[in-house]
C-alpha cells in the first residue's frame, strides 16, 4: 500500500481552520458554561426550593445524556422550539454550552460547599448581603478548589468538540474527515488528524496535572 | 404544535434491538477496560521500572485524543495499516476499551497512591511481604475509594457507545437516527430516545453513590 | 468592675435598653435550644451569659444579629423588632459587631484587608479612608506591624484581634462575643481579653457568651446564668459569684472550678 503524506500537507488549510474553529467552539463555550455553572450552583445551594429544584433537575439530566444525543436533538429541536433557523455552528455551541454548564454546576456547587459556613457567616455579620459575601469571600476561597476541576472539564470539552462534527461544523474532526472522502487517503488523513488533536491535547492533559498537583487539596 | 409517536410505536422493534446491542456493548467494553485498566494502573504503581514510560504515554494519548477519533481511526485505518477488518461492533468494542482502559489505569492508580505510606510500612512492620500488604492492606481500601471514580466509569461507556453510531454500528443511538430520518418526526424519536438513555443512566450514578454511601468508612485511613 | 449603669428601671423602654429579649423560643428539631428567655442590655451595659455548654446562650447571641431566626418571642433592637426578612436585617447587622469562636478572618486577605472590607463593601467607603481606618483599629488592639500579614502567619489570639478589629470598623451601637477566648492557647487568651476590657471600659455595650470566669467578674455589669434553654438566674457579678441565689447557679460555678 502506498502512502501519500503529501495529502495532508495540500490541504494544511482545512485542517488548520477546523482546528481554529475547534479552539473557538471550546473558548466560547467555557466563556457561558462558568458563569452558566456559578449561577446554577447558587440556585441549588440559594434558599428558594423551586430555584434548587429546577437547578438539580437540569443538571442531573444534562449529566445523563449522552453529548451526541444532545447535539442531534439540538439540531432538529431547536429550529422548530424557538421558529428560528440556527446555524449548525451556534446550535453545537448551543448544545455543548447546556452540557458543560451542567458540569460545571456540580464543580462550583462542591467548591462553594467546601468553604465553611462560618465564612459566610462572618461576612453576614458584617452587614453584607449573600451575593457580596459569595464574591467577596466565599467564590475567592472556593476557586483553588474549583480550578484544577475545571481545567480538566476545559480538555474534556475539547475533545467533545469533535461531536459537532455529525452536525456538519467545519471543526477539525469534520474538515479531516471531509478531505478523507474527496481524496481517499483514509489513513493519511484519519492520522493526522489523531496526531493533531494528540498534539494539541497532550501538552493540555499535562497542564491539568500540573493544577492538580499545585491546587489540589488533600482528602 | 403536533406530536407523532408512531413511527416509534411501529419501530419499537427495531429501537428495542438497538438498545440491546448498546448495553451489550457497554458491558463488553466495561469488562474488557477494567481489565485492562486494573492491569495498566497496577503495572505502574508496582511494575517493572522500563515499562512506566511507554504506560504513560499510553494513558496520556488516550486522554489527549477524542473518543471519536479513535473509533473512527480503528474502523476506517486500522484496516488498512494491517489488514485486519473488523466489523463495525467489534472495531467500537476494541476502540472503546482501549480509550476507557486509560481512565481505568489513572483511577486505579491515583486510588493505590491515595492510601497512606504510613498503611504500608504498618503491614510491613507486622511481617507482611509486599504481595501480601498490597493485596490484603492497601487493594481493599484503594478500591473504596476508586468506586465514585468507578461508578462513573460505567455511566461514561454507556454514553461513549452511543458515538459509535458514527461508525454505523446499529445500536440505539444509530437506530434512533435512522427511524428519525426516515420518519421525518425527529423530535418524538430524538426526545424518546433521550428519555430511554436518561432512565438507563440515572439509576447508574444513583446505585454508586449508595453503595459508596455505605462503605465510605472502609476506605478512610 | 465599677462602673456606674446608667440610672432608671431595667424595664424603661427607649433609647437607653439596646437590646429587649421577650420570650424568645428557638427548637432545632426536637431539641429546645431556647424556652423563653427574657432579658435586656442597657447602653453601655456587658452582659456576659455564662453556663453549661449546649444551655443556649450562643443560640441566643447568633439570634440578636439574625444568623437564626426565633421560633417563637420577639427581640427588639433599639425599640424595633428585628426585621423576619433577610434583606431588611442587613442594615440592622451593620450596627452590631460579632466576634466569632473560631475567629473567622477571611484567609485570602490580610489583616488590613480583612478590616477595611466591611467599610470598603458595605459603607462603600473609598480606598484610601478605608486604609487610614484599618490603621488606626490596628494600633487599637496593637497589631500595627501585622497589617500585610496573611491570616494564617497570625497566632489565635492575633487572628481574633484582628477579627475584634474587623466588627469595630462598622463602628456598631453593640458588640457581641460568641466565647472569643474559647479556641485560644492559654497565653494568648489575656491579650484578647485586654481589649476587650479595654473596649468595655470606654463605654461599648458588649454581650459575651464567656467560659472565662475571671473576666465576667471583673468587667461585667451583669451576669445571666443559663441552663437547658432558661435563665435561672441573673445579677451583678457579686452576687452572681460570691452569693448565688439559686442552687444550680451554684453547683455550675463549683463544677467548673471557680472559688469566690
Amino acid at each position: 500500500m502506498k502512502l501519500d503524506w503529501w495529502v495532508v500537507w495540500q490541504h494544511r488549510d482545512a485542517l488548520v481552520e477546523g482546528t481554529l474553529v475547534t479552539v473557538a467552539l471550546t473558548m466560547v463555550t467555557m466563556l457561558i458554561a462558568v458563569p452558566g455553572g456559578i449561577m446554577l450552583a447558587v440556585m441549588r445551594l440559594g434558599r428558594s426550593r423551586p430555584l434548587a429544584l429546577a437547578s438539580a433537575s437540569f443538571v442531573e439530566f444534562f449529566r445523563n445524556l449522552p453529548l451526541i444525543l444532545v447535539v442531534y436533538w439540538a439540531y432538529y429541536v431547536m429550529p422548530i422550539l424557538l421558529g428560528v433557523q440556527l446555524d449548525a455552528f451556534t446550535t453545537g455551541l448551543a448544545a455543548l454550552a447546556l452540557n458543560v454548564s451542567a458540569y460545571n454546576a456540580e464543580t462550583f456547587r462542591a467548591g462553594i460547599a467546601s468553604v465553611r459556613k462560618g465564612q459566610t457567616e462572618a461576612a453576614l455579620a458584617l452587614g453584607m448581603s449573600r451575593w457580596q459575601a459569595l464574591r467577596e469571600v466565599v467564590l475567592p476561597q472556593a476557586a483553588r478548589r474549583v480550578l484544577p476541576v475545571l481545567a480538566s472539564t476545559w480538555v474534556s470539552l475539547f475533545k467533545d468538540t469533535s461531536l459537532v462534527s455529525v452536525i456538519a461544523v467545519g471543526d477539525l474532526a469534520y474538515n479531516a474527515m471531509r478531505v478523507r472522502s474527496q481524496t481517499f487517503r483514509v489513513l493519511e488523513m484519519l492520522t493526522a488528524m489523531a496526531v493533531i488533536y494528540w498534539g494539541l491535547g497532550y501538552p493540555q492533559a499535562k497542564l491539568v496535572d500540573w493544577l492538580h498537583r499545585r491546587f489540589g487539596v488533600r482528602e | 404544535m403536533e406530536f407523532d409517536f408512531s413511527p416509534l410505536v411501529d419501530s419499537w422493534q427495531y429501537l428495542a434491538g438497538g438498545l440491546l446491542l448498546t448495553l451489550a456493548l457497554s458491558l463488553l467494553t466495561v469488562l474488557g477496560s477494567l481489565a485492562l485498566g486494573t492491569a495498566v494502573g497496577l503495572a505502574r504503581c508496582y511494575g517493572p521500572r522500563w515499562s512506566r514510560p511507554a504506560l504513560a504515554f499510553y494513558v496520556d494519548s488516550m486522554r489527549s485524543v477524542p473518543v471519536l477519533v479513535v473509533l473512527v481511526w480503528m474502523y476506517f485505518a486500522f484496516p488498512l495499516l494491517t489488514s485486519v477488518t473488523l466489523p463495525p461492533f467489534w472495531a467500537a468494542a476494541v476502540a472503546l476499551t482501549l480509550h476507557i482502559a486509560a481512565y481505568v489505569a489513572e483511577i486505579v492508580r491515583a486510588g493505590m497512591v491515595s492510601v497512606r505510606e504510613g498503611q504500608m510500612r504498618a503491614a510491613l512492620a507486622i511481617g507482611m511481604s509486599r504481595r501480601q500488604a498490597v493485596a490484603e492492606i492497601i487493594l481493599p481500601q484503594a478500591i473504596v475509594r476508586m468506586l465514585p471514580a468507578l461508578g462513573s466509569v460505567l455511566s461514561i461507556t454507556i454514553k461513549d457507545t452511543a458515538i459509535a453510531a458514527v461508525i454505523a454500528v446499529p445500536e440505539y443511538m444509530k437506530r434512533s437516527e435512522t427511524v428519525a430520518g426516515q420518519s421525518y418526526h425527529p423530535i418524538e424519536v430524538f426526545t424518546v430516545a433521550a428519555i430511554v438513555y436518561f432512565l438507563i443512566l440515572f439509576p447508574v450514578t444513583r446505585i454508586v453513590d449508595l453503595i459508596y454511601g455505605r462503605v465510605a468508612h472502609l476506605g478512610r485511613s | 468592675m465599677t462602673r456606674i449603669p446608667p440610672t432608671g428601671s431595667p424595664a424603661q423602654a427607649g433609647p437607653d435598653l439596646v437590646l429587649q429579649y421577650r420570650g424568645v423560643r428557638k427548637v432545632f428539631g426536637d431539641f429546645v435550644a431556647l424556652d423563653g428567655v427574657s432579658t435586656q442590655v442597657r447602653r453601655g451595659e456587658v452582659v456576659c451569659l455564662i453556663g453549661p455548654s449546649g444551655s443556649g446562650k450562643s443560640t441566643l447571641l447568633r439570634c440578636t444579629n439574625g444568623l437564626e431566626k426565633p421560633d417563637g418571642g420577639e427581640i427588639l433592637f433599639d425599640g424595633a423588632p428585628l426585621p423576619s426578612d433577610e434583606a431588611a436585617m442587613r442594615p440592622v447587622r451593620r450596627r452590631m459587631g460579632m466576634v466569632f469562636q473560631s475567629f473567622e478572618l477571611f484567609p485570602h486577605k490580610t489583616a488590613l484587608e480583612n478590616i477595611a472590607v466591611g467599610p470598603r463593601i458595605v459603607l462603600g467607603f473609598e480606598e484610601r479612608k478605608t486604609r487610614e481606618l484599618g490603621e488606626a483599629l490596628l494600633a487599637k488592639v496593637g497589631l500595627s506591624d501585622k497589617a500585610a500579614s496573611y491570616p494564617a502567619n497570625l497566632s489565635g489570639g492575633q487572628q481574633q484581634r484582628v477579627a475584634i478589629a474587623r466588627a469595630l470598623a462598622m463602628e456598631p451601637e453593640v458588640m457581641l462575643f460568641d466565647e472569643p477566648t474559647s479556641a485560644l492557647d492559654p497565653e494568648t487568651i489575656g491579650e484578647v481579653l485586654n481589649v476587650m476590657k479595654a473596649l468595655a471600659e470606654e463605654g461599648m455595650t458588649m454581650v459575651v457568651v464567656t467560659h472565662e470566669m475571671s473576666f465576667a467578674r471583673r468587667v461585667a455589669d451583669r451576669v445571666v446564668v443559663f441552663e437547658k434553654g432558661r435563665i435561672i438566674e441573673e445579677g451583678p457579678p457579686e452576687e452572681i459569684f460570691e452569693r448565688p441565689k439559686v442552687d444550680r447557679t451554684g453547683e455550675f460555678l463549683s463544677h467548673i472550678g471557680w472559688s469566690a
